[in-house]
């Protein structure tokens, strides 16, 4: 039976003290997904990454890796990862690294096969001390897969990266991926889960909070939220709103309506058209937790 | 075990010059200077019946082969921090292997700092005894370093990262005045010889001295150094259990 999802991951809870960075997380990510893991900063990204590779204990639900503990996974060197905070020694060459991880492993490739897929041969012989921000994050990428991984689990990996940097590194992450490997990496860049991912799961506060293909967290994202209030009573013209197709989510309160839409000039229009005691109105750009919450609550959200 | 990693490593460590700085350098250079000022004219230690010259190198040999095993503290202490041991556990490497990885870079750096020593002090300072008393004083100085490496995982497991240095130095200091590897314990007061004869580093010294003077008379300094090995390789187990359950 080779049928295990790479990853799944099942209530999955984990506290430290007071805090609950990981609040009850269920997701499974099937063989050859590219996944986006989204969020802000201490949405819970990399907790969960650390407890689905065994790194860290659950305090409640279970991480499983290809049907089994995470610990078997590791030690058969199905996964490979780039992890925050898991840094290479300074005074070691890129290809010592590497070198030294390969030997850890049991069936390795070969060391120099290893640097020139992640194309660091030309500063294979650096010490990582020296290394720039991006040469240094290209390294990492070097050691987390040496052991021929089929699920790569990459935490922010082109963080400390110029634009540049960052489209050389997806450009060599695509040629080790188009063989069918699982890929799963962390990022606050929407335009890289857009461009390199088949799959975005959002993260706020612990929870998931939206998982759907890019086109559709795109399409929340590049929305607007429109304001306005009323004179007289709504009277239904929420309703009327809310069966517009360009329009996700509307929160009426009081005299108040906002209108999450993906086509604020069309709906600016039919409230002015429509309802002479529209006032106060507003037009913003979504920010990002609008667009997180914007995907959790519309009903048009498609869960996977 | 995994002989290729536990190799890489060793080699690794002895490739990284500048940390071995205190490990060749400085027993070298207290040996030239402590060598002269004691060793002059061949004089003979007559407790011992050694030549003083002598005694200097083993006691300096000793001193390098010990900073072998305890600087494998910071090795640990820095790769914690760093986070280079996170990458090693995404590897099938165990716990245990990478610790006996420290143990053999010791047993290898020692081996070299132990030769250097003694060859300084055959061609700069024209101590003379017979190649199978060298030896047998280098290879007690040398498998005398085990607890020594041991200790320095203790440290390693138990310090958090801006304690480990000043422990490290306590340790380092009170293992070589107290045991006798900087200064001669007959010229030191008498009361510090009693105290001297708990640590492991008296009779680290005492086994090169008597590998030294060719005598047979190790089961005192053997049955020292095995119980602190028991003991600290004791606590180690314990503490990386419970490290592991907690995990």
């Amino acid at each position: 039976m080779t049928a295990a999802p790479p990853i799944r991951l099942t209530g999955l809870v984990k506290r430290f003290g007071p805090l609950t960075a990981v609040d009850g997380v269920d997701l499974t990510i099937e063989r050859g997904e590219v996944v986006a893991l989204l969020g802000p900063n201490g949405a819970g990204k990399s907790t969960s990454i650390d407890l689905a590779l065994g790194l860290a204990r659950p305090s409640g639900g279970t991480a499983e890796l290809f049907g089994g503990a995470p610990r078997d996974a590791v030690v058969a060197g199905r996964v490979g990862a780039m992890l925050q905070g898991g840094a290479l020694l300074p005074t070691t060459t890129v290809a010592e690294s590497v070198a030294l991880v390969a030997a850890a492993h049991r069936h390795p490739l070969p060391v120099a096969e290893a640097l020139e897929r992640a194309g660091v041969t030309a500063f294979a012989k650096q010490k990582v001390g020296r290394l720039s921000g991006g040469q240094l994050q290209r390294a990492r990428f070097a050691v987390a897969i040496v052991s021929d991984p089929e699920l790569l689990i990459l935490d922010e990996p082109t963080a400390a990266m110029d634009v540049e940097g960052r489209r050389a590194f997806w450009a060599s992450m695509r040629e080790l991926t188009g063989t069918g490997r699982t890929v799963v990496f962390a990022t606050h860049y929407l335009e890289e889960a857009d461009a390199s991912a088949d799959r975005v799961v959002m993260m706020r506060r612990g929870r998931v909070v939206a998982d759907g293909t890019p086109a559709e967290v795109k399409a929340v994202v590049a929305g607007r939220t429109l304001a306005f209030a009323l004179r007289r009573p709504v009277d239904g013209f929420d309703d009327r709103l809310r069966a517009l197709p360009a329009v996700q989510l509307v929160d009426a309160r009081a005299d108040r309506l906002r209108i999450a839409t993906t086509d604020s000039d069309a709906v600016l229009r039919l409230v002015l058209a429509e309802r002479a005691d529209a006032h106060d109105v507003e037009v913003a750009a979504r920010t990002m937790d609008d667009a997180f919450l914007a995907l959790t609550t519309a009903p048009a959200e498609e869960s996977r | 075990m995994n002989p290729r990693y536990v190799l890489l490593e060793a080699g690794r460590q002895l490739r990284n010059v500048r940390s071995l700085v205190f490990t060749f350098v400085v027993p070298i250079a207290m040996l030239l200077i402590f060598g002269t000022a004691y060793g002059a004219n061949g004089a003979i230690d007559h407790a011992l019946r050694l030549p003083w010259v002598v005694e200097t190198t083993v006691q300096m040999g000793g001193y390098g082969a010990m900073m072998a095993g305890l600087s494998q503290a910071f090795a640990i202490v820095n790769e914690r921090a760093i986070g280079w041991n996170r990458q090693l556990r995404l590897t099938p490497l165990t716990g245990l292997v990478y610790l006996a990885s420290k143990i053999v870079a010791a047993l290898l750096i020692a081996a070299v700092a132990i030769t250097a020593v003694v060859l300084v002090s055959v061609l700069a300072l024209h101590a003379h005894l017979g190649a199978a008393a060298w030896f047998a004083a280098g290879a007690g100085l040398w498998i005398g370093i085990v607890p020594f490496a041991l200790i320095a995982i203790l440290i390693g497991q138990f310090a958090p990262p801006d304690f480990a240095q000043p422990l490290f130095m306590v340790t380092f200091l009170g293992l070589s005045i107290l045991g006798g590897l900087w200064v001669p314990l007959s010229i030191l007061p008498a009361w510090m010889s009693d105290v001297a004869r708990a640590m492991p580093s008296y009779w680290l010294n005492r086994l090169g001295q008597l590998g030294a003077a060719g005598s047979w008379d190790v089961l005192a300094p053997i049955a020292v150094l095995a119980a602190w090995t028991v003991v600290l390789a004791a606590l180690i187990t314990w503490r990386y259990r419970r490290d592991a359950a907690r995990a």
